[in-house]
């Protein structure tokens, strides 16, 4: 009797061979699915893009649920920090005095918008179309080697598409890049990936503003003559047809290097990991 | 009652390679740095695997590779894939070195990650539209690598195992 006959012959010797079996096999089952996953993610097949977006949005959901322990000791904190805070009133009188200015400011802007809209009209320059926003509740940030990004909680049945610009106070922050049905991930402006065409009004130059992976961005593609100052601002120029123009993004910081030869980075106009409401902007068609 | 808390012992580190790859950023990746620097799943995984081979199953792996790419959006099945290849890689390696050191661990470790990371390039080439930046990838494993010992060092304080 061969040794596989005399383990068969008694029940514990069926659950070990029943066990070698399954600890033989199930690796390489695994490695065969994984392969077969890879390997449908270039196919677009609709019940298998259906499929695995209700996965994705599962597991967006539970996550954001096993999160919210860590994310109540961040809040918590944070508004112990507030609530502490002995300065309240000198603030709030800095603030109203802010508040003043930005009112007068905004009646000024209004007259300028006006003014350029009557000028459009009489040049014959039609806008581009009409953006509505939609707000949304960032569910969760990710940073990992692949990718700067933040989940939001409106998909596609909400009609959000890829490539759609995500603002902040109308301060531009990244773009769709994966649509799920009930949630959608949207890749932060610093990602090493994003890309997206720029233009600083106030020297008249177009650019392409690259993520470098951490917590800032640098302009790409600058004319040779480029020469540009500190503090000038950052406007997306929606040659691309899809991000809305005149977004802002943030503003030009100049540094000289010891032949006197000038160095351009980005100040971003908003901070990572303080997101919790952002708004899309979507074509109204 | 001691054989709760045993239990419970037994799947904290479960849990914790799950909060990890759940919330990847929480802790170094968003506060205390300004990027990506540290691969901390791997130091986890390797840390519990090299010790006891059998204590995380294939099947949890691949679970747990599945949450991590839907999370980051990489092609789905990578991660599980490379879980599933370290495994068995710390399995190999562990049964080739008849001494268990600290060096010996270390070059393991060293060999795991590049090999997972070489993989992960190989599977971004053929099976994604995106490609991973360099650099940040040389500056994570270095990283990884450097703190390695640190994380070790702070691991061995709860679970000490017999080299």
């Amino acid at each position: 009797m061969n040794a596989t006959k005399l383990a068969k012959s008694s029940a514990v010797g069926t659950a070990v061979l029943k066990r070698t079996f399954k600890q033989k096999f199930l690796t390489p089952i695994l490695i065969g699915v994984c392969l077969l996953l890879l390997t449908l993610e270039n196919i677009s097949f609709r019940p298998i893009k259906l499929l695995k977006s209700l996965v994705n949005d599962a597991i967006t959901y539970s996550a954001f649920i096993i999160n919210l322990p860590a994310n109540f000791t961040v809040d918590t904190t944070k508004t112990l920090i507030e609530f502490f805070n002995f300065n309240i009133h000198q603030e709030n009188k800095i603030l109203k005095d802010q508040v003043n200015k930005l009112i007068s400011e905004k009646n000024e802007l209004l007259f300028f918008k006006n003014e350029n809209d009557n000028l459009k009209r009489i040049l014959g320059i039609r806008n581009q179309g009409e953006y509505a926003a939609l707000l949304v509740k960032v569910i969760k940030e990710d940073t990992s080697e692949f990718g700067k990004f933040f989940s939001i909680t409106k998909g596609s049945s909400e009609n959000l598409e890829l490539g759609q610009a995500v603002v902040r106070n109308n301060v531009y922050l990244g773009r769709i890049s994966e649509v799920n049905l009930l949630s959608s991930k949207v890749m932060i402006v610093t990602d090493a990936g994003s890309r997206i065409p720029i233009v600083i009004p106030s020297k008249g130059v177009n650019a392409i503003l690259k993520g470098d992976g951490y917590s800032n961005a640098e302009l790409l593609f600058l004319p040779p003559s480029a020469s540009l100052d500190n503090n000038d601002q950052i406007y997306t120029s929606g040659t691309d047809g899809i991000i809305k123009e005149g977004l802002y993004v943030g503003k030009v910081i100049v540094k000289e290097d010891k032949n006197k030869k000038k160095k351009y980075s980005v100040d971003l106009g908003f901070k990572e990991h303080q997101l919790n409401y952002v708004s899309v902007l979507k074509l109204k068609r | 009652m001691r054989n709760f808390f045993e239990k419970t012992k037994f799947y904290i580190p479960h849990l914790l390679i799950l909060l990890v790859i759940a919330n990847d950023s929480l802790l170094i990746n968003t506060w205390i740095a300004p990027g990506p620097i540290i691969n901390l799943k791997y130091i986890l995984l390797f840390y519990f695997c090299f010790y006891q081979p059998d204590r995380i199953s294939v099947i949890y792996l691949f679970i747990l590779g599945l949450i991590f790419d839907s999370l980051q959006i990489t092609p789905l099945g990578m991660t599980s894939l490379c879980f599933i290849v370290v495994s068995k890689l710390i399995y190999f390696l562990k049964k080739k070195r008849t001494r268990t050191n600290f060096q010996n661990e270390f070059i393991s470790f060293v060999i795991v990650l590049v090999a997972v990371q070489i993989l992960t390039l190989i599977i971004f080439y053929y099976f994604s539209k995106s490609s991973p930046e360099y650099s940040l990838l040389i500056i994570n494993i270095t990283l990884t690598l450097a703190l390695y010992p640190l994380f070790r060092y702070i691991l061995q304080f709860f679970y000490r195992y017999q080299t």
